[in-house]
């Protein structure tokens, strides 16, 4: 039989109210409280081999010392699968649900599930990290709650393929991959369909809901140019011909840095691009139409600017992820910043 | 420096001067090289400029050339 | 304008004396149609190879997708590419059906092209493995990009229409099947009910990204990124009228057999007089400048508004920078009141974590999505290969790398090089969903 390892707080395992919250966190064999329903639900495919129970308030101020305690409790028991509350409206549960969960997932790598109101600010900080089922936003939802984790918890354990939010019920996560549409609906039939609903004024449901578009704080003004040092990064896969550090033509994961210390300029023939996105004959004919090396070193020796920083940074965002870029973009800044470059002129394509 | 004003935006940047295409952002090869370089020194002056200049929100700044 | 295709069902495909179609199988007199493929002499060699539908078969790379057609009356096949430039959309088009043919490199593959397996798991990704292939396997004298990323694939392109054509007309004086009529009256010439039902326009953004000539969409021969956009009446389209380019991963292209077999023309057209009004098809392009994306923005919304539409549905081909053409035309038409679906696919990334778009708007609340570019795709050795398998890993393929190809031949990719896979045209089931 397959075994569930299941986390409640100091209420729901039975040792008190807000008074038992700073209550330390230990390991107890069998089921308790909820973990009762969840043990008869989970039967014959999984039992609750144990429970943890650790207070509320403990966890929140005691984080790192509760999670360490629990994960060397879990250590030497063999389990399939972590469960945690549910933990309803209760905020300091649902963050202690989401912190363990993520714990335990990060440690063992079994599948880790929870459930609370969708209001619970554990939802927002770890929806993308672990299945979070929406439960009530109170206890006399238990019986609705606790077999929605079940459930799932046993598909997990047979094997089945996990679909998409919306079908297995918990949370979105943020993670958006292929499927294929049930009945082979063509794309021009979805298209069409909701074209005609939303003409007529009926409901209607996007298959990519727009993300929040992204708000970075603005960087304070450079104070004086003339002492300024000024980088140039470019996304535009210019690099000495060759490619040396071999970046990626397309998706690219890699970023290159180039020595530009002794130039007043970028040659054609000794520098190209190797972005596979557009048409590279211009940018091959005279690189710094896309690193305006030239241009920068020209108020350089007027002294509009302090220098130009030795080193350009290339990589080519053709196909890349957003989630590659933003990675890339912060190792090169950490780089800038560590050679005090007061400012970036980035050149995109 | 972008030709593609509305992603530099979208993904969050601050201080942003149009550049002219997406192969050859400071420089149409069809045009003479002098003019080339008037336009990618005003562009990058541009740039220079908006880096020490203060602003409240994200910024499209007007270039000449 | 009326356009009758009459369609000709394949249930097989085998090589004869003759070329010839009867009860359901088609013949191919394998000599006499290389002879046509090999009228082009910068082919040095050619052989076909017929691929069916859940045969252990792996195809790369491959080029581009052509339906075999003939015109019967009221025009050419290809005008003004392989034939001499005249309109298409009306008369009688005869298409030998569920049949297909790709142009796949027998060595050499690039950026665009894309593989197909017709059976197995990876055969769900793409629509070309629900079909019965005629491969056309060939090398060419393209020296000037053999060793190119990007590849216009000319000859190869040509002989697939060439040899598309001449399969076509062995079905020219037969009696089909079953005969589809698209008709199209003038827009002041349509009934009272018809004028009365909401009015639609379908907006297809063709891949035209590239500067140099060779690489992009063309519309009657003619590179669509030097046009702006037109209307078009969406009987030249499902005539042959728009040739696939050769520029652009391959998931996210449309190929010259999708153009002609595009499922959401068929829909609109289906429901015109019934639920919609369709107006028409604009013709628009994907661009590299701003302003020529913002130009190509406002003229589709002016043809737009000036025909009355209420409602349109945009199609982009391509993911990456032209998702600004997509949203820039998007944003234009609802700013002009006209309800508005796109079909698009997304670039979330192998995790799925990923922004979806490069480019965002509040307004573009109806999105069909129609894959993940960088859906991460393992698939185990096929039996048979028909072009080159490291190719995929050697040409530099949108979908493949260095040590894409394993020994024994099972291969890891990402969605990318699946060709034609996304299908903006809308031809396929495929989507992407929120874990």
């Amino acid at each position: 039989m397959k075994k569930a390892i299941h986390y409640i707080n100091q209420f729901f395992g039975q040792i008190g109210g807000e008074d038992k919250a700073d209550f330390e966190p230990e390991i107890r064999e069998g089921a308790v409280g909820p973990g009762l329903l969840l043990n008869n639900l989970l039967s014959p495919e999984a039992e609750v081999s144990h429970t943890i129970i650790c207070g509320d308030n403990f966890m929140g101020s005691n984080k790192e010392e509760a999670i360490t305690r629990i994960l060397n409790y879990l250590a030497d028991k063999e389990f399939d699968v972590f469960i945690a509350g549910p933990a309803f409206m209760a905020g300091r549960y649902g963050v202690a649900c989401g912190e363990i969960c993520k714990a335990v997932k990060g440690r063992f790598n079994v599948p880790v599930i929870t459930s609370m109101y969708v209001e619970n600010p554990g939802v927002e900080m770890f929806r993308k990290e672990i299945y979070i089922f929406p439960g009530g936003n109170g206890a006399v939802t238990m019986r609705i709650d606790v077999p929605k984790m079940a459930t799932f918890a046993k598909k997990i354990l047979s094997g089945e393929t996990i679909s998409s939010a919306e079908n297995e019920g918990y949370l979105p996560r943020s993670i958006r991959l292929e499927a294929f549409k049930e009945d082979a609906v063509s794309g021009a039939d979805r298209a069409v369909n909701m074209l005609l609903k939303k003409i007529n004024g009926e409901e209607f449901k996007t298959e990519m809901p727009m993300p929040v578009i992204d708000r970075v704080p603005i960087a304070t003004p450079v104070k004086d140019l003339s002492q300024a040092t000024i980088a140039l990064v470019n996304s535009g896969g210019i690099v000495p011909l060759g490619n040396p550090d071999r970046i990626q033509s397309a998706s690219a994961t890699k970023w290159g840095k180039y020595n530009i210390t002794d130039l007043d300029r970028l040659q054609a023939g000794e520098w190209e691009t190797i972005h596979a996105g557009f048409d590279p004959s211009a940018a091959n004919s005279d690189p710094n139409c896309i690193v305006p090396l030239d241009a920068l070193k020209s108020f350089e020796n007027e002294g509009k600017i302090g220098r130009v920083h030795e080193y350009v940074y290339s990589t080519v965002g053709t196909g890349t992820t957003q989630a590659e870029a933003s990675r890339m973009g912060a190792e090169i800044a950490q780089q800038l910043r560590e050679a005090n470059v007061s400012a970036v002129i980035l050149t995109s394509t | 420096m972008a030709n593609l004003v509305s992603i530099a935006k979208t993904v969050g940047s601050n201080r942003i001067v149009p550049t002219i295409s997406i192969p050859y952002p400071l420089g149409d090869p069809n045009t003479p090289k002098e003019e080339q370089w008037k336009l990618r020194k005003h562009r990058v002056e541009v740039a220079l400029d908006a880096l020490a200049q203060n602003i409240e929100e994200a910024t499209i700044f007007e270039v000449k050339i | 304008m009326k356009l009758e295709i009459g369609n000709f069902y394949v249930q097989d495909i085998v090589f004869g004396e003759k070329t010839f179609f009867q009860n359901g199988v088609l013949t191919i007199n394998k000599e006499e149609a290389l002879k046509v493929v090999l009228e082009d002499d910068n082919i040095i060699s050619a052989d076909l190879v017929i691929a069916k539908k859940g045969d252990p078969i792996r195809i790369t790379p491959v080029k581009e997708a052509v339906e075999p057609r003939c015109k019967v009356s009221g025009g050419v096949m290809f005008p003004g590419v392989t034939n001499k430039l005249m309109p298409v959309g009306k008369g009688r088009t005869h298409v030998l059906k569920e049949s297909c043919v790709l142009a796949v490199g027998e060595h050499w593959g690039g950026f665009q092209d894309g593989l197909i397996d017709m059976s197995g798991p990876g055969a769900k990704q793409t629509i070309f493995s629900e079909l019965l292939n005629i491969c056309l396997v060939a090398n060419t004298n393209e020296e000037f990009e053999r060793h190119e990323q990007q590849k216009k694939n000319k000859a190869l392109r040509w002989a697939a229409m060439r040899l598309a054509e001449y399969l076509g007309n062995c079905v020219k004086d037969l009696e089909p099947e079953e005969l589809e009529v698209y008709e199209n009256p003038p827009l002041d010439q349509r009934s009272k009910k018809v004028n009365q039902l909401p009015n639609v326009v379908y907006v297809l953004q063709l891949q035209s990204q590239m500067l140099e000539s060779g690489y992009n969409a063309l519309v009657y021969g003619w590179d669509a990124n030097s046009m702006l956009p037109t209307l078009m009446n969406p009987n030249e389209l499902l005539d042959g009228a728009i040739v696939s380019g050769s520029f652009m991963p391959s998931s996210s292209k449309i190929s010259t057999y999708q153009h002609a077999n595009n499922a959401t023309i068929k829909r609109l057209m289906k429901e015109h007089g019934e639920t919609i009004n369709f107006l028409g098809v604009i013709v628009s392009n994907l661009n590299v400048q701003l302003e020529e994306k913002q130009r190509s923005a406002f003229f589709v919304r002016q043809l737009a508004t000036s025909l009355g539409a209420e409602g349109a549905i945009v199609s982009e081909e391509g993911y990456g920078n032209p998702d600004s053409d997509f949203i820039l035309v998007i944003n234009e038409l609802e700013d002009a009141g006209i309800k508005v679906v796109g079909i698009t696919n997304e670039c979330t990334g192998r995790d799925g974590k990923s922004q979806s778009l490069v480019d965002l708007s509040e307004k573009a609340d109806a999105i069909v999505s129609t894959g993940n570019v960088s859906q991460y795709i393992q698939l185990e050795p096929m039996e048979v290969v028909i072009g080159e398998l490291e190719a995929l890993a050697r040409d530099g393929n949108s979908g493949g790398w260095d040590g894409s190809v394993l020994k024994e031949g099972s291969i890891q990719m990402e969605n990318n090089g699946i060709f034609c896979a996304d299908s903006s045209s809308g031809n396929h089931h495929k989507t992407v969903v929120e874990y």
